[in-house]
Formats: structure tokens, C-alpha cells, sequence
């Protein structure tokens, strides 16, 4: 804000760039125009999208920036780290005085002359006139000052009320509400971490995958016990619910039903609701080799033993395939290793059915179990309590700060010809200036009332 | 009811334009007559459009998916329209400046005219959408949006009648001030609907922030307008600039509104009503 006209030194003119409400301005804008372009650019796409999608020259100019994630690139947050400088240096500038003229004592040149915005007289002495001011001064903005002077062969009196002087932290109230906010998101980023774990009904698990597709184990379990997905009658989703318990060293310590809107809390770490979706569990095959046929349960993921040796293990699967007249039915893709043998690639078909299979085995599926699963996004955020602070500190702060002011008002009565008393009275705010011409017409109404 | 609802709604809107009429011939041929009957009129459309507003909302119920109506892009357009005429009654009543009524008014029955367009169904909520956090996000967002544009309004009525060759005028200072004060109202509660969204985030998808382009949009907005509540204590930054600083936060205002729907895509993509 200072414009000192003497030379300043280097240190103080970097202080009086930060100090500056031209360098707040320029960055409100600045940070407002840069985050346009990341609204425009698809952010945290694989890098080899960039360079497809806008050749070398210019996906290599927006990975070289950080554009692909320019919300956390370099430059961005440095543009943040000078708002929040800019903001800290302005109000250690300017605030030892506002707390001045907030404690000031009213008592401080009381007596001096003002310009007035209402002058009259009234009959009697200042002193008959005291008791009018008081009241109605004391009835518009609280306590009173007064302090008595000696002019024109008489003695006259200066009376003070104000308000609202403490309104004048509002505006350091909003500022350091946004440095609060920047704290706990620091804070978030730092000690926190987040992640998505997606659980099939019935299965246990220990471990979450955070962004970067690596693994974060929990320190607890966390079974799905039950999925459920109810609707509206015309079929749209009205809600789908995770039935989970959380498990300590292997006993149940916590059950919750979580849906959308409604995270549940174990440990400090939040768990929401967030997808679902179906997958495929057991699949039961038929096995017929060497004149031989049994029936095997395969899990999803990995190779399963068979009996009498050898391994399967389930590539994909299909609830209904329809082929027209060949074929229509369940349908899996399967590997098959004979013992000592090469993998195979096996094709099965609903059994009873009468497609043909060639070689040394044949595999047929029994039953195809599709399980429900969940998504859980998984989140623990030490920091999210300061934006909450902050959020409200701004809210409260931008109250006091838009909508309350500091409201002086002074009377001042002097001893004038003929026994009568001139009344002045001046006021002084820092905004609302509307409010305290009305505070003095009606004090002015008030003591000429009593004429 | 419903029925009787959007047929209200209609009405409505061209009961707008209507009244814009009446106010802009009340500036043109500064007779009192046009200025009370576009009041009385602004008043009884008010009150048929908070009909219309609560019948719906009781349709919803009967219709066994109750919720408030404040959930697609037809309700809010719908809220929007109402709370430009509530702020801008609001402004007339203090000021009794009816000139204001031209350039606010027409606001109210484009917003509602674009309404008209889209599909005025009443659907179930999907379950994200269950919450009262959104609720009063939505409330807050459109109050916010509702002060800018009536800021922008004056704005524009500033510019157009050349108040800066006047600018000590008791008038032209009025609508300075004026630009400034609503453009404060704005402020605040677009920090509330910003707010409200950030927690009702972070019960649904588990961040407060992911700068998705909505978010990061009505961001932008924010920090236009912070930046021009923080012109006034530069020199020269009074009058002109400022409307014209209001007009362009409107256009931020106006992109984040529609603009982000149409062009980006992100989270808030199913208040397009299209997906
Ligand atoms: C996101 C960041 C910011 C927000 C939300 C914010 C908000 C505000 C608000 C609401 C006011 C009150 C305006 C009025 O009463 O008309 C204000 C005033 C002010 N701001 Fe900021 N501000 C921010 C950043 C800054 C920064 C970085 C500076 C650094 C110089 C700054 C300097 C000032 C000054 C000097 C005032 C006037 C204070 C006074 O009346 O004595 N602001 N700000």
C-alpha cells in the first residue's frame, strides 16, 4: 500500500512489493487466468496421449510445463506461495495500526475542532444540554466519553460514542482464513493419502491401491459382507449400499452400511461409497481326460490344481454368448496346462451342449458364479478440519468485514451569546458512511426534540 | 400438478417479459404509471413463480420421489429466474431506482426462456444427489449467481447511460455503489455455495477438491471478483472500470454456469440433464 516518497532501501522495497494491493490484484488475476487453461487441457492423462494428441513440438511444451497436471505443476503452486506471502507481509504491514485505532482511548484529543456535520444552538447552558446528548448518544452507540473545556467564558463539553471498532479485524479475519485453508491442504498433501480398493461380497482385504497404482496396506481388514442396489420404480438407481465390517487382528471391530453420501470412519481413515460392478467368481468345469471326467471349481486370477494333475485358470468369461443357431449360453475362456505340458487355450461351452472340441481334453462349464463387488474410495485427510476452520473463519470474517463498521460520533456543546449553547456534531466511520449520517440526524433530531 | 406447475412456469416467464416491457417504458417516457404497474407486476409474477416453485416441489413428493427442487438444470434455471427478481425488488425497495428494472428484469425471463427449452420432468434423484449439502449448494450458488447478475445489470445500465461523464453525480455514484454492493452479495454467497459444494464433495466422492472444471471454474469467478473487491483500494478503479470489471465477472459467471456444460465435461455433468 505505502507509496513512501524518500528512498527506500532494497529490503524495503521487496517489502513494499509484497505489502501491495497492486501485487494481490495482479495474482487474483493471474492464478484466475491460468487455471483456465487447465479446464481446457485434459489433465493426468498417460504423457504419451499429449504427444499423440498435439505432436512432439507441443506436447512436449505442455509436459515441459507441467499442463498435463498443472494444478500441482511447480509454477502454479508458486503463484499460490506468493499470494500467501503477499498476504502474510500486507497485514503484518498494516496491522499494528489498525490495532492502534482500535485501542486508541477516546479520551485522545477529545477537545479538538472538528467540521461539523450538524450545527445549531439551543437555549440553556451546555450543561442543561448534557444530559439530552448523553442519553441519546449512549441509545445510538454505547458508551460514552466526555471531557469538559474552557471557551468563551464558559465551559463547554465534548462528548464521544463509538462502535464497532474491533469490525476493523474483519477484513485480517478473511485473510488469515485463506492462509488456514492453504495450511490444511498443505497439511492434507502431505500426511494424508487416498486411494480405491474395490471388494468382492464376501472377500476380505488388507490393502488399498492409491494413484499411482501402488499399494498402501491398511494395518486392518475390511470384508464386504453384503451388496445391495435398490431402484425407483421406472429402474433408475436409487441407491446402492456396501453392508462392511471392519476387522482388528482378525475380530470384528466396526460394522457399517455405507452408501453414497454417507462414508463410514474406522481408524481416522474415511471410506465412501463410489462404484460397483459384477465380476465373475467360481467357475465349475467338467473335465473329461483320459476316459476319465470330474468336476473342479476354478478361481478367477490364478491357476487352479486339478486332481489327478495339471492346472486351469480362467481368462474371461461370459454370462450369455449368443452365437444364432450354434450356440447360446454361458461361455469361458480358459487356460489348461497337462501336467509337464504346454499351455493350452480352451474355449468352454454350457455342458450338455454340442459344440465340438478338439484335443486331448474336454472342458465343459458347470455353473459361472458372478459376484457383485464394491468400490470404496479410500481416504485419510489429517487436514480437512482446518479447511472446515478456514471456510468458516472466511464466511464469519467476510460479515464482519462487508457488513460492520466503526462508527465515531462526536458532540460537541459550547457556551454561546445569551446563554445559549452551540451544538456540533461530527462523526467519523470507516465505511457505511450512509449509516452514520443517519446515526447524526437522528441525534441531531433527538437534542433539538428537547429544545 | 405438476402440470399446473410448468404451465405456471410459462406464464411466468412471459409475464417477464411483460413487465420488462413496463419498465423499459417507464424509462423511455418517465411517466409513474409505468413504474407502478411494472412493480405490482413484478410482485404477483413473483408470487406465481414461488407457486409454481412449491407446487412442484410437492408434486415431487406425491409423486413418491421427493426432493427439493433445486436438482437439474430446469430447476435451477427456474430458481435462478426467481432470485434475480427477489434481489432485484430487494434493490428497488431501498433505492426506488426503477430504471434498474429494465436491464434486470429481462435477466429473469431469459434465464426462465431457456428453462422453457428443456425438459421440465420431474425425475427421481440419483444417489448422489441425496443431500442436503446439495441443497444448500444449490441455494447459495444461485443467490450468488442472481446478486452478480443483477450487478452486471446495473453494470450495463451504467455503461450505456454514460454515467462516467457525470461520474461525481449523486446517480452515478448510487450505481457505483450499488455495482459494488451486489457484487458483495455475490461474493459471499458464491464462498458459501463453494463451501456447501466442497463439504458435500467430500461426503460423496471423498476430496473437497479435484479441481474438475466446474469447480475449478466457479474458482475462477471467485478470484475475478476478489480481485475486483480489492480494485476500489487501487486509484482510478471507480465507475467505469468497475462495470465493466462486473460485466466481465458475469461472463465468468455465465461460463461456469453454462459454458462448462456444453464445452467441458467433469463431475457435475449430470446437471446437463443429458447424460
Ligand atoms: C484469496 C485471497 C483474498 C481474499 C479472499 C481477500 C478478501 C478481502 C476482502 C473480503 C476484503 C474486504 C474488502 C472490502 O471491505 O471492501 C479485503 C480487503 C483488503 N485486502 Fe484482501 N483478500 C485476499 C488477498 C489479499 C492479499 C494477498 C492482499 C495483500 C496485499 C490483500 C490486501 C487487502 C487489503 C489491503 C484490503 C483492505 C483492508 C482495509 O480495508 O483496511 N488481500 N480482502
Amino acid at each position: 500500500m505505502s507509496e513512501t516518497p524518500s528512498p527506500a532501501s532494497p529490503g524495503e522495497r521487496v517489502w513494499n512489493f509484497f505489502a501491495s494491493v497492486k501485487l494481490s490484484f495482479a495474482l487474483l488475476l493471474i492464478l484466475a487466468a491460468t487455471s483456465v487453461a487447465g479446464t481446457l487441457l485434459p489433465q493426468k492423462e498417460p504423457a504419451q496421449l499429449y504427444l499423440e494428441q498435439f505432436g512432439p513440438t507441443w506436447g512436449g511444451l505442455i509436459l515441459g510445463l507441467g499442463l498435463d497436471d498443472m494444478y500441482h505443476a511447480l509454477w502454479f503452486l508458486l503463484i499460490m506461495s506468493l499470494l500467501a506471502a503477499n498476504l502474510v507481509i500486507c497485514s503484518l504491514n498494516r496491522l499494528p495500526g489498525a490495532l492502534k485505532i482500535i485501542r486508541k482511548d477516546p479520551a485522545v484529543d477529545l477537545d479538538k475542532k472538528r467540521s461539523p456535520a450538524h450545527g445549531f444552538t439551543l437555549a440553556g447552558t451546555p450543561a442543561a444540554s448534557a444530559e439530552t446528548a448523553r442519553r441519546a448518544l449512549a441509545k445510538a452507540l454505547g458508551k460514552v466519553w466526555e471531557k469538559p473545556f474552557q471557551a468563551g467564558g464558559g465551559q463547554g463539553l465534548v462528548l464521544l460514542s463509538q462502535k464497532g471498532a474491533w469490525s476493523r479485524l474483519g477484513v485480517y479475519v478473511v485473510h488469515f482464513s485463506v492462509l488456514v485453508i492453504f495450511a490444511g491442504a498443505m497439511v492434507g498433501n502431505l500426511f494424508g493419502f487416498s486411494g480405491m480398493v474395490t471388494i468382492n461380497q464376501g472377500q476380505t482385504v488388507d490393502h488399498i491401491m492409491q494413484e499411482r497404482g501402488q499399494e498402501k496396506l491398511l494395518g486392518f481388514e475390511l470384508r464386504l459382507d453384503k451388496f445391495t442396489i435398490s431402484r425407483y420404480p421406472n429402474g433408475m438407481i436409487s441407491e446402492f449400499r456396501s453392508d462392511v465390517t471392519f476387522l482388528q487382528n482378525g475380530r470384528e471391530a466396526q460394522k457399517n452400511s455405507l452408501v453414497v453420501n454417507d462414508p463410514a470412519v474406522f481408524e481416522g481413515i474415511d471410506f465412501y461409497q463410489s462404484s460397483y460392478g459384477q465380476r465373475p467368481g467360481l467357475v465349475t468345469v467338467r473335465v473329461s481326460r483320459d476316459g476319465q471326467t470330474f468336476d473342479a471349481k476354478l478361481e478367477p486370477g490364478r491357476w487352479n490344481p486339478l486332481p489327478g494333475g495339471g492346472q486351469a485358470g480362467v481368462v474371461e468369461v461370459h454370462q450369455n454368448v449368443n452365437m444364432g443357431q450354434m450356440y447360446s449360453g454361458p461361455l469361458a475362456r480358459l487356460a489348461y496346462q497337462p501336467e509337464g505340458g504346454e499351455p493350452l487355450a480352451i474355449t468352454a461351452f454350457k455342458a450338455g451342449n454340442r459344440m465340438p472340441q478338439r484335443g486331448p481334453v474336454k472342458i465343459e462349464l458347470v455353473d459361472l458364479e458372478i459376484v457383485p463387488y464394491s468400490g470404496l474410495q479410500v481416504k485419510y485427510d489429517p487436514g480437512v478440519w482446518l479447511i472446515w476452520v478456514g471456510c468458516s473463519l472466511m464466511v464469519i470474517g467476510f460479515f464482519i468485514a462487508f457488513y460492520l463498521s466503526h462508527q465515531k460520533v462526536w458532540v460537541r456543546l459550547e457556551p454561546a451569546k445569551g446563554g445559549r449553547t452551540r451544538v456540533e456534531i461530527s462523526g467519523a466511520a470507516n465505511k457505511n458512511r450512509l449509516k452514520l449520517e443517519k446515526i447524526m440526524e437522528r441525534l441531531a433530531g433527538a437534542m433539538r426534540g428537547g429544545e | 400438478m405438476e402440470a399446473i406447475s410448468n404451465t405456471m412456469l410459462v406464464a411466468v416467464t412471459f409475464a417477464y417479459l411483460g413487465v420488462s416491457v413496463l419498465y423499459l417504458c417507464n424509462m423511455v417516457f418517465k411517466r409513474g404509471f409505468f413504474g407502478r404497474a411494472a412493480t405490482i407486476f413484478t410482485w404477483l409474477t413473483l408470487a406465481a413463480h414461488t407457486t409454481a416453485i412449491i407446487l412442484r416441489w410437492v408434486a415431487s413428493y406425491e409423486q413418491g420421489i421427493g426432493h427439493a427442487p433445486f436438482s437439474n438444470l430446469f430447476e435451477s434455471l427456474v430458481f435462478f429466474g426467481w432470485t434475480i427478481a427477489v434481489i432485484y425488488l430487494f434493490i428497488e425497495g431501498k433505492t426506488r431506482l426503477k430504471q434498474i428494472g429494465a436491464f434486470a428484469i429481462p435477466l429473469a425471463f431469459f434465464a426462465m426462456l431457456y428453462a422453457l427449452k428443456l425438459d421440465p420432468g420431474i425425475k427421481p434423484l440419483m444417489p448422489a444427489l441425496k443431500s442436503n449439502w446439495l441443497i444448500a449448494h444449490v441455494i447459495t450458488c444461485f443467490l450468488g449467481y442472481a446478486g452478480f447478475a443483477v450487478s452486471a445489470a446495473l453494470s450495463f445500465m451504467y455503461l450505456l447511460t454514460k454515467q462516467e461523464q457525470t461520474a461525481g453525480s449523486r446517480r452515478a455514484l448510487t450505481l457505483d455503489q450499488l455495482i459494488y454492493e451486489t457484487v458483495v452479495v455475490g461474493f459471499i454467497l458464491l464462498t458459501a455455495g463453494i463451501v456447501t459444494g466442497s463439504i458435500w464433495a467430500n461426503s460423496a466422492w471423498g476430496t473437497y477438491w479435484q479441481w474438475d472444471p466446474k469447480e475449478t471454474w466457479s474458482l475462477i469467478t471467485w478470484l475475478v471478483y476478489a480481485a475486483l473487491l480489492h480494485s476500489r483500494y487501487m486509484r482510478g478503479w471507480q465507475g467505469r472500470r468497475l462495470a465493466w470489471f462486473s460485466l466481465i465477472g458475469f461472463g465468468c459467471v455465465l461460463f461456469t454456469y453454462f459454458g462448462v456444460n456444453l464445452l467441458l465435461s467433469g463431475l457435475h455433468s449430470y446437471a446437463t440433464g443429458k447424460t
